[in-house]
C-alpha cells in the first residue's frame, strides 16, 4: 500500500530534488512524508526510518574484505530493504557511489533541518 | 520544504549510534555478570552468585532504560549482538576486579556519551544520563568496598567463606 500511495508522488509531480549526482537522485515527497531513490535507473521509496538503517547498512559494507578476498561470492554485495520493491546487488564501485548518494542526501536533509530552525527562532 | 528528519527523530545520528553502542555495552555488562554468577555458583560461593545474578539484572534494566529511551525520541534501538563472555574466571578476587573494571568501563563510556551531547548541544538526552551517571558512583563503590574486604578479611580459612557472606550487604549511602 506504502508504494502505491508513494507513486502518486512521481505521477503528480510532487518530489523536490535534494540531490543528483551522474549515478542517481535523491528527492523529497512532503505530501506523502517519503523520500525516493533513483539508482541505476530504478526508483525506490523510502520511509525516513527506512532511508536512515538503508544509509547505515550501505555505510557498513566492508569494502576492505570484499577487495581482498579473492572469491566470486565476495564481488556482489546484496542489500534489501524490507519494504523496497527489490534487493541491491552491488559491486564496489557502486557502493561508492550508492554511498557518495546517500550522504549527500542525509547532508542536505540535516541542512533542512538547520534551516527550519533558524526559521524558528526568526518567527518567535 | 518539511523537515521530515526532525518529525521522525529529535536525535542526532551521532548521539543515536552512541546510545545503540551503549546498549551493547550494558548487554555486554549482563551477560559478564551471570558468567561470574555461574562460576560462584560453582565454587560454592552462593551469596556472591546470588549478587552477580543481581549485577546481571541491574544492568539489564539499565539496557532496557536507554532501549527504550532511543525509541521513545524516534530513533531505533538495536538489539545487540553478545560476544566474548568469559566462561572461567581466574580466582575469587579476581571475579571482583573484573567487576570493577567492568563499571569503570561503563563510566567512562557514560561520561564520553556526556561530551558528545555536549558537542552537539543535545540537553534532553544530557538530562537522561544524569540517572545512570549517578549510578555509577554506587556500583563503583560497591565494587571497590568488596575488593577491599578481600584485603581486610584474607581468603585464608574461612576468609573466602566470610567475604562470600558479607558480599551482599555491601551498600551505597550518599551520607
Amino acid at each position: 500500500m506504502f508504494w502505491s500511495e508513494c507513486e502518486m508522488c512521481i505521477d503528480h509531480n510532487q518530489l523536490k530534488q535534494l540531490y543528483k549526482s551522474e549515478i542517481g537522485a535523491f528527492y523529497q515527497c512532503s505530501s506523502k512524508n517519503c523520500y525516493w531513490l533513483e539508482f541505476a535507473g530504478e526508483w525506490h521509496p523510502l520511509k525516513v526510518s527506512d532511508f536512515l538503517f538503508f544509509k547505515k547498512e550501505i555505510d557498513s559494507i566492508d569494502l576492505l574484505s570484499m577487495l581482498e578476498d579473492p572469491s566470486r561470492t565476495s564481488d556482489l554485495a546484496i542489500v534489501q530493504s524490507y519494504r523496497a520493491k527489490r534487493c541491491f546487488l552491488l559491486n564496489v564501485h557502486e557502493i561508492l557511489q550508492l554511498r557518495e548518494l546517500l550522504r549527500a542526501a542525509r547532508f542536505m536533509i540535516e541542512l533542512n533541518s538547520v534551516l527550519h530552525e533558524r526559521l524558528q527562532q526568526q518567527l518567535i | 520544504m518539511k523537515d521530515l528528519l526532525r518529525l521522525k527523530t529529535s536525535l542526532k545520528e551521532e548521539i543515536e549510534n552512541i546510545l545503540n553502542e551503549q546498549i551493547k555495552v550494558e548487554a555486554h555488562s549482563s551477560a559478564i555478570y551471570l558468567a561470574m554468577s555461574s562460576w560462584c555458583d560453582d565454587q560454592g560461593l552462593d551469596f556472591s552468585a546470588g549478587f552477580f545474578e543481581k549485577q546481571a539484572e541491574e544492568e539489564r534494566n539499565h539496557m532496557m532504560k536507554i532501549f527504550k529511551y532511543v525509541n521513545d525520541r524516534g530513533g531505533r534501538a538495536i538489539s545487540p549482538e553478545i560476544q566474548n563472555i568469559p566462561k572461567d574466571f581466574e580466582s575469587f578476587r579476581s571475579v571482583f576486579e573484573l567487576a570493577l573494571e567492568q563499571e569503570m568501563h561503563v563510566t567512562q563510556q557514560f561520561n564520553n556519551i556526556a561530551e558528545q551531547c555536549m558537542k552537539h548541544k543535545d540537553f534532553v538526552t544530557f538530562q537522561f544520563l544524569q540517572w545512570f551517571l549517578e549510578e555509577q558512583i554506587e556500583e563503583e563503590y560497591v565494587a571497590r568496598r568488596i575488593l577491599d574486604m578481600f584485603d581486610v578479611i584474607g581468603e585464608e580459612g574461612t576468609g573466602r567463606w566470610e567475604i562470600d557472606k558479607h558480599v551482599q550487604k555491601v551498600s551505597y549511602s550518599e551520607e
